[in-house]
């Protein structure tokens, strides 16, 4: 909530002006100006780790969100039982049914569901009852996610006391609640994840990760616009969030790494020093990618990023820089700024590929200076190409996440630009984001600090900027 | 930023230079031939010529947008504007001087258009765009410097023939026949489109360009042309950048004073 110039987040009174002394707890002397989804300046002089993982609290209650969030699709249930097509496709026991009014008793559902998922009265636990009891939005109460080691606790947990209460609500008999089971949780366990199932969350089931700590990056394109209701800006920033913040996980943001990885959260994500926003507006009229190049390289310069090195024999001027990291940054807020204004003017998702190779491919000519990631955003360009655009299969760019084998290769900084051309597609494809997602993003769009992850993020980041 | 110039490429041999001059958008790219509009519509084969643009979606002024920023500063295209579907043309450039490189394309490509989207392969790239815009831009790509009749081909399927050697000729080797030299009139003749359909009327693309000028004009380099090796301020920017990627992915905070 805002008033005036006064900031209140948490209870706490805070003046967004007014410049915190910096703690000597801070590992990096780097100060970001924070801007808002349309270009408005919201404070001024945040040190950089206010917008870390490990310390804004906003970036922490959207990962705690993205495992304590489930979505129930009564209505899938509902339909799968009358039907008695159980776990999949096609999977049709026959002469198996069960008709039940689960739509249409959603309140009682959620209600019984609430009770059973609760720890103790007062927790945190939420059961939204949306689109008329087609779908729910449940929150599992972390106390139960705590008592474990694994993100799964949240669907487990759900489809679970789902179960139960459509057993007890509707009195099903000890022969059809295996029906319910089904409904419920799909073919699993025999298959690995809940095939067909009606329960589901953002975060796919472990045995799916390419890795260690690859959890928050097995999430489809698809999803993320679908939270942030195609805000090609917010779904930027969500995606940096949760990729930036699965580095953390990863082992890849620490020590000397960390600064990369922050500053790349910071200006590409999270539109820091409104560099993103400044470069899509420079371009948006009429601006090539080649054109954002240009503005970016005349932003490092102005910035005193890079300076220019002595002339070469044909009157080239190589550049240099003393902060990499930063230079990193910089490009690939300008990459974010390509791919804005590359498929924003055509409104489609699927140049992408074709902006991650020869954004980067250009920024390189024009400075001597290494692209985005060091290179491997270039690579996971070629590859992302190939497998975008029907050559070796594939998908269109809504599937694809910083979990697929073809583009997990950049740690943090490719992902963020393909959500937001997912965002700005206007219907180019033929698997669109809306089918590819389900229920999931449209029920997760419910959640105010997934959907509007920059606000959040800034808020939070100024009501800690003085602790860092 | 007042006085920044963009440079675009580095190195200091001809083919450089050329490469430099494509790919900034200020030059004006010289016209060497004319192809009609109805032709170059013929030749890519995705619609009859006088045809409606078919469309993937409704105009965007009818379906409305959401609410974004970045969709309401960023103007879309009148292809996509109108809604039209995505479509292609597709070229194979020959090894022997053709004028382009396939990454050429890629790079002259995204500085010169806006909406594209380029692929590189080793012996074909695509451009993508929505339909309308797709036109406007092949009709520079085929009426330019940088497209010779002989060297350079639209192909949209069966695209072998880049790297093997010329015909009798000089013309470079297309499996599908999709061009002809008329001995008579000394043009190259498409009788068929880029997947190979055939055309009611062949379409004329004009006179191959001589060995001379294209050597001139090429952006390729060859050991029996302008050699890679020769330009040592380009062959220097190539190593350091690699040097750069791979110490930055060491450790990009140690790298200073580079």
């Amino acid at each position: 909530m805002r008033l005036g110039n006064l900031l209140i987040f948490a209870g706490l009174k805070i003046d967004r002006n007014k410049t915190l002394e910096r703690s000597p707890m801070a590992k990096y002397t780097d100060k970001i100006e924070l801007y808002d989804d349309r270009g408005r300046l919201f404070a001024s002089k945040v040190p950089l780790e206010a917008l870390s993982p490990l310390q804004n609290p906003a970036i922490q209650k959207i990962v705690s969100f993205v495992k304590q969030c489930v979505t129930v699709n009564l209505e899938g249930i509902e339909k799968a039982l009358a039907t008695g097509e159980l776990g999949g496709k096609w999977c049709i026991i026959q002469g198996r049914s069960l008709k039940l009014d689960l739509v249409k008793n959603a309140d009682s559902i959620a209600d019984s569901l609430k009770k059973t998922l609760q720890v103790s009265k007062d927790d945190d636990t939420d059961v939204k009852v949306l689109k008329g009891g087609k779908h729910l939005l449940v929150k599992v109460p972390a106390k139960r996610l705590n008592a474990g080691v694994e993100y799964t606790t949240g669907v487990t947990s759900t489809a679970a006391a789902l179960c139960c209460s459509i057993v007890e609500n509707f009195k099903v008999s000890i022969w059809n609640a295996d029906l319910i089971h089904s409904a419920v949780w799909g073919r699993y366990p025999q298959t690995m994840e809940m095939l067909g199932g009606n329960v589901s969350s953002l975060l796919s089931v472990p045995q799916q990760n390419e890795g260690m700590g690859y959890a928050l990056r097995n999430v489809p394109c698809a999803h993320i616009a679908l939270i942030t209701k195609k805000n090609a800006m917010n779904a930027a920033a969500l995606s940096s969030i949760l990729e930036q913040a699965a580095m953390f996980e990863m082992g890849d943001a620490i020590g000397n790494f960390e600064r990369l990885h922050l500053l790349g959260l910071a200006f590409q994500g999270l539109n820091g020093n409104n560099m993103v926003y400044d470069i899509v507006k420079e371009n948006a009229k009429s601006g090539t990618l080649g054109d954002v190049v240009v503005s970016t390289v005349k932003r490092a310069i102005a910035d005193k990023v890079i300076k220019p090195m002595d002339k070469l024999s044909s009157g080239y001027v190589p550049y240099t820089t003393d902060d990499l990291n930063l230079w990193n940054a910089y490009a690939a807020a300008g990459m974010l700024a390509g791919t804005m204004v590359t498929c924003g003017s055509a409104r489609a998702m699927q140049h992408t590929p074709s902006v991650f190779i020869y954004f980067n491919d250009l920024i390189e000519r024009e400075t001597g200076l290494p692209g985005v990631d060091f290179g491997r955003v270039a690579g996971t360009g070629v590859e992302m190409a190939f497998f975008s655009h029907s050559i070796y299969g594939g998908g269109n760019p809504a599937v694809f996440h910083g979990n697929h084998i073809v583009t997990r290769h950049s740690k943090g900084f490719t992902i963020p630009c393909v959500s937001a051309a997912v965002a700005l597609d206007a219907g180019t494809v033929i698997y669109t984001p809306e089918k590819i997602s389900g229920v999931v993003g449209e029920v997760l769009s419910e959640v105010p600090e997934l959907r509007e992850p920059l606000k959040y993020v800034n808020e939070a980041a100024v009501s800690i900027k003085g602790g860092v | 930023m007042a006085g920044f110039k963009p440079q675009f490429y580095p190195g200091k041999s001809k083919v450089a230079a050329n490469r430099k001059k494509y790919i900034d958008p200020s030059y004006k790219l010289e016209k060497l031939r004319t192809i009609s509009d109805d032709e170059l519509v013929k030749i890519m084969g995705h619609r009859v010529p006088g045809e409606a643009y078919k469309t993937t979606h409704p105009p965007l002024a009818e379906m409305g947008e959401p609410a974004c920023p970045i969709r309401e500063m960023v103007e879309p295209t009148p292809g996509a504007k109108a809604g039209d579907r995505i479509r292609y043309i597709q070229f194979t450039d020959s090894v022997y001087f053709a004028p382009l490189t396939p990454y050429m394309r890629a790079w002259l490509g995204h500085t010169r258009y806006r909406g594209v989207d380029i692929g590189v392969l080793s012996g074909r790239v695509p451009l993508e765009a929505r339909e309308r815009d797709l036109e406007k831009v092949a009709k520079e790509l085929v009426e330019t410097e940088i497209f010779d009749p002989a060297r350079s081909a639209v192909r949209g399927a069966t695209v072998h023939g880049h790297s093997l050697r010329l015909d009798e000729n000089g013309l470079m080797f297309d499996m599908l026949k999709r061009y002809v030299y008329d001995k008579k009139s000394g043009n190259v003749v498409y009788v068929k489109d880029q997947i190979g359909v055939p055309l009611d009327t062949p379409i004329s693309v004009g006179k191959p360009v001589k060995e001379e000028e294209l050597r001139k004009r090429t952006s390729e380099f060859r050991v029996d042309g302008d050699p890679f090796r020769k330009d040592t301020e380009l062959v220097g920017f190539i190593q350091r950048l690699h040097m750069l990627r791979t110490e930055a992915g060491f450790d990009s905070s140690k790298v200073k004073g580079i």
